[in-house]
């Protein structure tokens, strides 16, 4: 099993991180947090790049630093890849020239050039210079030029951030195409939660300099939702649902709950491919109502059965929570609407949301 | 040009070539160095670097006279490693141009190597480039316009050099006699005819060597408007 350890602390002037946190890498694994907590210094101690650190860092049973013994290996000796935020594409060299470097310095070559190359649709740009690529056309040529160095672990540091919505989704795709052919482990640190949600199978949750939470990506973004420091992440319920049909010939897409339930939203088809079985969705607190009764003639076409397990009110917001079978749901009130429909714990109500209130990030 | 001027030439073209490739073999270390270097000292090494651009060159000349001369310890090292004296050689002004000249080619190094930064390199090492490798592979080829501007720099300025010469060389011929030091001569003989011929290709060399180095660091600029467009 891949593990990565981490203990150590990196003090500079104005802030510490702090970390003992073991990570099993497989698929990609999110490191969430906001600019300040420490995320960009955790990949950056990871790689190699910062000096100022105390502590052990331990990948596959291989030691990368232990201050205590004065051990350090060398970025260039890692086997460990890193996309930075701003590229960081060689000027002096095309970009083929620029893919060649990594693949040139990389000992027992196991990589398929063109097929990187391929996966990363770079076969009409590899003659250009760095200068005329787009910022989503750059990324992926950083992206395609980490892989073919081989490494053992992928870092991402914030790969995205300077895209437009649709690069993003685009890129986000290939990511997930190119892990599930490579196998290789991804760790993936954004301040986004959108686009965390949508490729991470796990999340590591950061805050000022601290580890305050690691675990499944849906579990992790429901914790946040109730955390005291809820200003975090825009409050929602995070799934992954198997998908009964792309359309159901009248517009909507059908997801399946449970045995009974389904979940609609608009049509997926020709927007993904078939073969996919499942689909990562959120649905914001705030899209979300709740009704005493069962809303049939609404023109909102998800209600969904649930019973109540918690009301938490701050500022004049009310969280309420609440599960249908398996599923928990959390939802956003004022506090006239909760007084009003007078509601309690255990109590069952009917949730509903329009169609387009089931998000996707990707397509 | 009579024939004591082109033996002139030909000292002052093989002493600028030297101290040249010196000047890189030394301020391409020396000029990394000061890029990187954060402590307060860095301060008065760069203050030392720059002096020959506002001290007389006879200072400085004064000075390298004293220690080349057998009575001081780097003259008499010089002497027991050589068996030569070193004061008024091709050697001495060679040094003294070294000197001279430093600041020409270490700061524009210095100066494209902190513009250089970290974050090329570290992408380098990140795909697993050493740090020989990071400077063959990235630096040196992105710097590369800074680099020739530094040794044209240095060569020109060498060539141009007179005070500091005069002092540690003498007027040797076919050893330390250089086309400034000849020129000179001439003016000093009243041979204003010889001096014009000498002062006009030093004037013409000079211009066409910076106008190259001028057009040299204008092409990178050109392109990337090019390239943005």
């Amino acid at each position: 099993m891949n593990c990565l350890s981490l203990d150590f602390s990196i003090t500079l002037d104005t802030f510490k991180l702090q970390l003992q946190q073991d990570i099993h890498l497989s698929g990609i694994t999110g490191v969430f947090g906001h600019s300040g907590s420490g995320k960009s210094s955790m990949l950056r101690a990871i790689a190699g790049l910062e000096s100022k650190i105390t502590g052990t860092i331990v990948l596959n049973e291989k030691c990368l630093i232990n201050s205590d013994s004065k051990f350090f290996i060398k970025p260039e000796q890692r086997h460990i890849g890193l996309v930075f935020q701003d590229s960081r594409l060689f000027p002096h060299l095309n970009v083929l020239e620029n893919l060649k470097f990594a693949a040139k310095r990389c000992q027992n070559r196991r990589l398929d050039f063109n097929e990187i190359i391929n996966l990363t649709e770079l076969d009409s740009l590899l003659h250009k210079h760095i200068n005329e690529l787009s910022g989503g056309q750059r990324q992926r040529v950083a992206l395609a030029r980490a892989i073919l160095a081989e490494p053992t672990l992928l870092l991402l540091d914030e790969p995205l951030s300077a895209l437009d919505r649709k690069a993003k989704a685009s890129l986000l795709k290939m990511l997930l195409i190119i892990q599930d052919k490579l196998q290789l482990p991804i760790l993936y640190v954004s301040h986004s939660l959108d686009e965390l949600q949508q490729v991470c199978d796990k999340l590591l949750v950061l805050s000022q300099g601290k580890a305050v939470g690691f675990g499944n990506i849906h579990h992790m973004i429901h914790q946040l939702n109730q955390s005291q420091k809820n200003s975090l992440i825009q409050q929602q319920t995070s799934m992954s649902l198997p998908i009964k049909s792309l359309n159901n010939g009248h517009g909507l897409a059908v997801l399946s709950l449970n045995d009974k339930d389904e979940i609609y939203l608009p049509a997926l088809e020709g927007k993904i491919d078939v073969v996919k079985k499942t689909l990562r969705c959120f649905i914001l607190a705030s899209d979300i109502s709740i009704s005493l009764t069962e809303p049939l003639n609404s023109s909102i076409v998800n209600h969904l059965l649930a019973s109540i397990t918690a009301i938490d009110t701050t500022n004049n917001k009310v969280l309420v929570t609440a599960t249908s079978g398996q599923q928990t749901f959390f939802v956003s009130i004022s506090v006239f609407s909760q007084q009003k429909l007078a509601l309690k714990v255990a109590q069952n109500v009917y949730l509903q949301f329009k169609a387009s209130a089931v998000r996707t990030y990707l397509y | 040009m009579t024939n004591p001027d082109l033996l002139a030439l030909i000292t002052t073209l093989k002493m600028a070539a030297l101290t040249t490739v010196i000047l890189l073999l030394i301020g391409t270390p020396l000029a990394w160095f000061l890029a990187k270097m954060q402590s307060r000292f860095k301060v008065i090494i760069e203050a030392i670097v720059a002096l020959p651009l506002v001290l007389p060159p006879t200072v400085l000349g004064f000075y390298l006279l004293i220690a080349f001369s057998p009575q001081h310890l780097p003259g008499q090292l010089w002497q027991q490693a050589t068996g030569q004296q070193l004061a008024f050689s091709f050697s001495a002004i060679v040094i003294g141009s070294v000197l001279y000249s430093m600041p020409f080619v270490v700061q524009p190094l210095q100066k494209a190597f902190e513009q250089l930064g970290e974050p090329m390199l570290e992408a380098g090492a990140m795909l697993g480039a050493g740090s020989t490798d990071r400077f063959f592979t990235i630096v040196l080829p992105i710097t590369k316009a800074s680099f020739i501007t530094a040794a044209s720099l240095g060569f020109a300025h060498t060539v141009g050099e007179f005070g500091v010469i005069l002092i540690i060389g003498g007027n040797i011929p076919g050893e330390t006699r250089v086309l400034s030091i000849a020129l000179f001569d001439h003016v000093e003989a009243f041979d204003y005819a010889k001096a014009h011929v000498l002062a006009i290709s030093l004037l013409a060399g000079s211009m066409v060597l910076l106008s190259a180095i001028y057009l040299l660091n204008r092409v990178p600029k050109s392109t990337a408007k090019r390239c943005k467009s």
